[in-house]
């Protein structure tokens, strides 16, 4: 009956309502549980794995980012390996390799530069030893997941450093007692060909400025003015760090030339000691550490001497031929974390930079034979055949059809043309008649014949 | 400060930096060293040139000396600074949306987007490309008009 269909239907419409907002607390419910199971987040880049992701901190356990982690770490820990040779065994930093020292730490996300070391890998150093990069190692490590026996191949302990800033002071003091003049032939003896046309000079200023500084108590007292404080050499200084050695040398150069004999010693100072300079600057901005090393000029310095830690020569040195200390460290960790992380150094083989180049590349045939070509010229076998006037590099110009070889036989052929012009222009000129129309022609024809 | 970087005025200098330059980029910047525009570009070379030098090397041409001549007309450098980019003596053109592939005319705004530039044309060309697509937008690309040969 339609009526009581009617009933029924309405009745069920009353009770669905109820079933609608069961079902739709029901969804809700399940909605929160999903949310609860599954927590949407942003996404966020991983440094490590180098890709964006949205998991959050589950990410660190995914084994693709097990893998990069261990080789992120790795490749950072073979750039600290000239740091750590160093810290071992210190040696001067001549200002034309500062800008080889420099690394990036990866945990600071800061670039290491040696801009105030006269000893090689100071600054990173004394990086490593910071609280800020421990804080930042720790943080990384968290973030990322990485084994906690890992934490001390990336940074220096306080004890290192105190080791290491008395070898450099011992360093100093050898250099110190040996011959006054022995930063000049450092400098001198180096092969490099950027320093030697200052090598004379060098030598010669240095012993005015030796005088000069002889004449001058102990650090505390004021020096004389020990470079140009202008701009030129403020460029000329961030010039070093920027463009490199060839840079720092040509700017000194013409400095050289202009100036006169009493502000040269001054000037030298800059181009020569500039390590010393700043280790002046040191002396007065660190604590008491640094007081050995604070007056100014090397060959002055008042040091103290250190007795040598028998500890250390009994365990073998670099001289013994000793296998350095880090290794027996390192080869532990590595062993360590071979078995743990299973088929990583094979992974890291293959994705490495493969050190065969692409014989697909542009022009690798020529490139081979040209290599070819230069060491036969190396070795003196052949003797180099002059280039040819008339050789042009493979270019393509401009345009629409064909080969870029076409458009070089264009340019070939238009270099026949404008060189045959050219010869054509030598002829002696056109005679120059003056013109006589045809109708005058018939005119002056027609008369005679009519005449 | 393009003290830094090398300056060429012979042929046969610069066909044996094309020719020794060997698995790297050559950029060869035509130009004069008294234009404001190639002096801006020169300015981003040299202070870009240590960070591309693991795969380019950058250079500069004087467009005024006479023995270069061959090369201007051959490469048909009408607007100064040209830059041109070769690789293993071969020549790399990029599509930048200009008209023409075979140069870069003009500077660049900064020094990113030149090395932008040199890392695309060292990638195709170890893809074996000849042309790459420029990897910059259309806005800081600089625009010219070309002279045609008949206008």
């Amino acid at each position: 009956m339609p009526l009581g269909e009617q009933s029924e239907s309405i009745g069920n419409r009353i009770t669905n309502p109820k079933v609608t907002s069961k079902t739709s607390t029901n969804s809700k419910e399940n909605e929160n549980t999903n949310k609860n199971k599954k927590k949407k987040n942003e996404f966020e880049f991983c440094k490590v794995c180098k890709l964006n992701h949205n998991q959050g901190l589950r990410h660190k356990y995914f084994p693709n980012h097990i893998k990069s982690l261990s080789n992120f770490l790795s490749r950072f820990r073979n750039k600290l390996t000239d740091v750590r040779f160093f810290l071992i065994n210190p040696k001067f930093l001549s200002p034309h390799l500062a800008s080889q020292n420099r690394f990036w730490c990866v945990f600071c996300d800061v670039d290491i530069v040696e801009l105030h070391s006269s000893f090689a890998c100071a600054d990173g150093i004394r990086h490593l030893a910071s609280a800020e990069h421990v804080k930042n190692l720790k943080h990384f490590f968290w973030k990322n997941g990485g084994s906690v026996d890992q934490l001390d191949t990336f940074m220096v302990s306080d004890d290192d450093v105190a080791k290491w800033e008395k070898k450099c002071a011992a360093l100093q003091n050898e250099a110190a007692s040996g011959s006054g003049g022995c930063h000049g032939a450092v400098i001198g003896s180096s092969s490099d060909i950027h320093n030697q046309p200052n090598n004379g000079n060098i030598d010669s200023f240095e012993n005015v400025y030796s005088h000069s500084v002889n004449s001058y108590p102990s650090s505390n007292s004021v020096l004389p003015l020990q470079f140009y404080t202008n701009e030129n050499q403020i460029s000329g200084l961030s010039g070093v760090h920027n463009a490199g050695q060839l840079g720092y040398n040509t700017s000194v150069v013409p400095f050289e030339a202009s100036c006169s004999g009493e502000t040269s010693f001054a000037l030298q100072d800059f181009a020569v000691d500039k390590k010393s300079h700043f280790s002046t600057n040191k002396g007065v901005l660190d604590n008491g550490r640094m007081l050995s090393r604070e007056s100014s000029h090397h060959g002055l310095q008042m040091l103290t001497q250190i007795s040598s830690v028998s500890a250390e020569n009994a365990g073998g040195n670099v001289h013994s031929g000793a296998p350095p200390p880090w290794f027996e460290a390192t080869e532990g960790v590595q062993i360590h974390s071979i078995p743990v992380l299973g088929g990583v150094a094979s992974h890291s083989n293959v994705s490495g930079k493969s050190k065969k180049l692409n014989p697909k590349r542009v022009g690798a045939a020529w490139a081979e034979r040209r290599k070819i070509e230069l060491e036969r010229e190396k070795r003196g076998e052949a003797v180099r055949n002059e280039c040819d006037p008339t050789w042009l590099p493979n270019f393509g110009r401009v345009w629409q059809s064909g080969t870029r070889r076409e458009s070089r036989r264009e340019f070939e052929k238009e270099k026949r043309k404008l060189f045959n012009v050219e010869t054509q222009s030598e002829t002696p000129p056109v005679k120059i008649q003056p013109y006589v129309s045809k109708r005058m022609r018939m005119e002056g024809g027609g008369d005679l014949a009519n005449g | 400060m393009s003290y830094l970087l090398t300056s060429l005025s012979k042929k046969h200098e610069v066909d044996s930096i094309i020719r020794d330059t060997i698995d790297k980029v050559l950029v060869l910047r035509f130009g004069r060293a008294s234009d404001s525009v190639c002096l801006q570009l020169d300015q981003i070379l040299s202070k870009a040139a240590r960070d591309v030098s693991k795969f380019a090397t950058v250079a500069l041409v004087d467009v005024d000396s006479e023995d270069v001549q061959v090369y201007v007309k051959y490469f048909d450098i009408s607007l100064i600074p040209s830059t041109v980019f070769f690789f293993n003596a071969h020549h790399m053109k990029m599509d930048s949306g200009t008209a023409d592939h075979t140069k870069w005319i003009g500077t660049f705004h900064r020094k990113q987007d030149f090395i932008d530039v040199v890392e695309a044309i060292f990638r195709g060309a170890m893809k074996g490309k000849l042309i790459v697509n420029c990897p910059l937008p259309p806005e800081r690309i600089p625009k010219y008009q070309l002279l045609y040969k008949d206008v």
